[in-house]
């Protein structure tokens, strides 16, 4: 068979899926967004009101992860001092957590009762600041990979044509990482602008964005076309954006193999400066983690184990180990053949990204459109996990793939090993890494997986997210502390996705902009 | 005009400079010739204010270096990768450290313009620097350097990137320009030919130790050590002296050698042979083969003698 026809083989599973799964839901949201609206939806105050804070809350955000997470970067990819290497890792940590337990970590910080004594609910800081715990670290990677490729002789060279380092800053430094900053903070707008966890659980009543709407307008209210012209809103501003993002991201500069330049020990002053960057960091990045952990500490150590003995508990762990263990397996299968058949096609690789850039919300209320006869069935459910979790994969082993010369195949051939000997000795072991990385990618996807779950889901499908939050939702210090124990279990899992991913593959680069 | 004094620099476990003390005069250019990783462009980073010596003293036409900012000393310091902005233009490029120096910007371009005619770079003013060839990109990155009247040139390995013919046809415009500029340059390279085309003098460093200073026939001439003789070419090294080429005499008279090794070269032959003194290597024209070695192959004799009196012999280190 040929290349191109052996890629169309391949490529025919994953494209199917996106097709059935993705594209399709969105045409018929689409189609549902020109229905009959109610006459005055979008002269409703209330309903400006939400579309206009959902705007401005993701803008807001986005400013302030460029004005927080650009001085951190700098330090952390300029100075060099103990645990850095540690602390870079650290900031991947926030990608495989779910938004339940940043959530859950925010109240713990500055809710009623709060640790910090500052009560914040129904104000718009408790949202901005989970915005930022997801999203500071994503400007602050973007950043350093941007400062790294800057060769050091460049900046050598302004230091000695005059320019002081805060010129050498401005004139640079900046200009270099300026593309690669852009396209973070498209990204930065995008997840913040369609956003559902953080919002329903943070926003309240006035704060909350479009996303909450639309699925208030589904689960509530059940009014179907007026949800469909808000989702018909949501693509077209999410459309604007992913397209600009591309755009931007084609036209970063390919890493150049020069000299970096070397972190260097802080001194004098620069030791206050290293320090206030890594503050900011704990604060905006590691405290809702260690308030969620201290919170549920404090539970077990008032009633034991006892409050996760029970049986909705382990019928939702047991589901959420199930389901995350199928849909993981379904990642694995469509993630290699995407993969396989986007090597070297541009727009097979740019098609892996859909599932990320379209809201989940947005998807769920598609299929629950287009597929109102499988509305409340598994194996719906568990392909919408998959559509969320495969890309991971896919984008993983791509790069993978790509990073591996022709030619190493090519020379096992010719040292006499078959096909399937090249496959199990040499491209398997390089591959392997990546595709562990994806895989726990998958994982913690699925684990923390909440707005499709909130959807699509039945009762007796209870999975660990969802019965943290209804019982977020019942009254009684019972239930709010085996919520955090349960949220608490849900944050050591996604550490161990985590560990997985970033831990044993030290030398290699970890992967960017992944979330 | 730039003094250094008993400079000590340390990474880690290599020593980069060990008790370094050398002068650049005005208007001189100075070659620091050495191996790779011998801690040239180490030394050059400390002269630049881009590094700090752990001990020693640096001073330029009598003031003291130590605390000037790189910014502030005015010695322009050129790249091997030439380190052009990819975010600025050519004239960009060549008006940034005027800029700097707080020349108003009409003004700046219009000296950028004049010193890029000068180069033979008119008309590239608008050009991105990744469009340009190697040699455009050397000149361009020389423009940028000299248009702010730097008090030293500082180049490090300024024509390793570019082939063969090319280096040699710009290293000939090279030493022009600065000799027009008259400013003193320092420049670091590991390649001989480099550092005896272009400098005046030439100090060869080893291990972060100088070994000599001297002019380039200086240091052919009389060599301070046996390594530094074979590292700036001489193949003959013998303990007592060096054996150049005029000082080895062939012929009946002269003891026979048995010949170890011979390569043919375009225009004669290089031939290794065991003498008593050790291996020697000479070459031999095509004439030179059909008088003295007729049947020439590997275990064969030829008769190969040294005249000690044309020897050279180690000059003190300096």
């Amino acid at each position: 068979m040929s290349e191109r026809g052996r890629r169309a083989g391949l490529a025919l599973l994953p494209l199917a899926f996106l097709l059935l799964m993705s594209i399709l839901p969105l045409l018929r949201l689409l189609q549902e967004g020109q229905g009959a609206v109610s006459a005055d939806l979008f002269t409703d105050p209330y309903l400006q009101w939400r579309v206009l804070w959902s705007l401005l809350q993701a803008a807001a955000s986005s400013v302030a992860a460029l004005l927080i997470g650009l001085p951190v970067a700098w330090c952390l990819a300029r100075y060099r001092f103990p645990g850095r290497s540690l602390s870079l890792r650290l900031l991947m940590l926030p990608f495989v957590m779910p938004t339940l337990v940043a959530a859950m970590g925010v109240l713990a910080l500055f809710g009623p009762q709060g640790l910090l004594g500052v009560n914040l609910q129904d104000t718009p800081w408790l949202l901005l600041y989970g915005n930022l715990f997801f999203n500071l670290p994503l400007v602050i990677r973007a950043a350093c990979e941007g400062l790294a490729q800057l060769p050091a002789s460049r900046i050598a060279a302004a230091r000695t044509l005059g320019a002081t380092p805060w010129r050498v800053f401005w004139r640079v430094e900046w200009p270099a990482v300026r593309p690669w900053l852009l396209s973070a903070l498209c990204l930065v707008f995008l997840y913040c602008f369609s956003g559902f966890g953080l919002a329903l659980l943070l926003g309240g009543q006035r704060y909350a964005t479009v996303e909450v709407e639309i699925y208030q307008l589904v689960s509530y209210e059940l009014k179907l076309a007026d949800a469909g012209a808000l989702a018909l809103l949501m693509l077209l501003v999410t459309g604007a954006i992913a397209t600009l993002y591309a755009w931007l991201e084609r036209r970063l500069a390919a890493p150049l193999k020069v000299d970096p330049v070397l972190p260097r020990r802080p001194q004098g002053m620069e030791w206050l400066q290293l320090a206030a960057a890594l503050a900011m960091l704990l604060l905006f990045a590691g405290l809702p983690l260690l308030a969620v952990l201290w919170r549920a500490l404090q539970a077990l150590a008032v009633s034991g184990f006892s409050l996760l003995h029970d049986e909705e508990v382990l019928l939702a762990l047991g589901n959420s180990a199930r389901f995350s263990a199928m849909a993981v397996l379904l990642a694995a299968l469509l993630g290699w053949l995407h993969a396989l058949a986007a090597r070297g096609s541009l727009w097979l690789r740019a098609l892996a990204f859909l599932p990320f850039v379209v809201s989940p919300v947005c998807v769920a209320f598609g299929l629950l459109l287009l597929y109102p006869q499988w509305s409340a069935s598994l194996p719906l459910l568990l392909a919408s996990y998959a559509l969320l979790a495969y890309p991971f994969v896919a984008r993983s082993l791509a790069g993978a793939l790509d990073s591996l010369p022709r030619h190493w195949p090519q020379a096992a051939r010719s040292l006499g090993a078959s096909p399937l000997r090249v496959f199990a000795r040499v491209e398997w072991p390089l591959l392997r890494p990546a595709f562990r990385r994806g895989l726990a990618f998958a994982a913690a996807t699925a684990l923390g997986e909440f707005a499709v779950t909130l959807f699509l889901s039945r009762p007796e499908w209870l999975t660990l997210t969802t019965l943290i939050y209804q019982r977020l939702g019942r009254p009684g210090a019972d239930n709010a502390a085996s919520a955090m124990l349960l949220a608490c279990l849900l944050m050591l899992l996604a550490l161990l996705a985590f560990l997985i991913i970033e831990w044993p593959s030290a030398a290699e680069r970890p992967l960017r902009k992944e979330s | 005009m730039l003094r250094l004094e008993g400079v000590c620099k340390r990474f880690g476990h290599k020593l980069v400079a060990d008790q370094l003390s050398l002068t650049v005069e005005a208007g001189e250019v100075l070659a620091l010739l050495g191996p790779s990783g011998c801690g040239k462009s180490s030394l050059l980073k400390m002269i630049a204010g881009l590094e700090q010596p752990d001990s020693g003293h640096l001073s330029f036409a009598g003031a003291d270096l130590a605390g000037v900012a790189a910014e502030a000393r005015r010695f322009a310091l050129m790249f091997q990768d030439f380190a052009l902005f990819p975010h600025l233009d050519v004239l960009g490029n060549v008006c940034f450290g005027l800029i700097e120096h707080g020349v108003a910007r009409a003004a700046a371009r219009q000296q950028a313009r004049a010193c890029l005619q000068q180069l033979g770079l008119a008309g590239m003013e608008a050009r991105k620097v990744w469009t340009l060839s190697g040699g455009e990109q050397q000149r361009v990155a020389l423009a940028r350097a000299l248009v702010t009247r730097p008090r030293l040139l500082l180049l490090d390995e300024p024509f390793s990137s570019l082939d063969a013919d090319l280096r040699r046809q710009l290293q000939q415009e090279f030493r022009q320009q600065l000799q027009q500029a008259a400013i003193p340059a320092l420049l670091v390279t590991h390649d001989r030919e480099e550092a005896f085309a272009l400098a005046d003098r030439v100090a060869v460093l080893q291990a972060g130790r100088l070994v000599q200073c001297a002019t380039p026939a200086q240091l052919l001439a009389a060599p301070a050590t046996p390594w530094l003789a074979r590292f700036i070419g001489y193949e003959n090294v013998l303990a007592e002296g060096v054996v150049p080429e005029q000082a080895l005499r062939l012929g009946p008279e002269q003891p026979a050698t048995a010949v170890r090794r011979i390569i043919q070269l375009a225009d004669g032959v290089r031939v290794t042979v065991a003498g008593a003194d050790g291996e020697l290597t000479l070459t031999l024209s095509a004439r030179e083969v059909q008088q003295y070695a007729a049947r020439l192959e590997v275990g064969s004799l030829l008769h190969v003698g040294i005249d000690r009196a044309a020897m050279l012999s180690y000059s003190a280190a300096c």
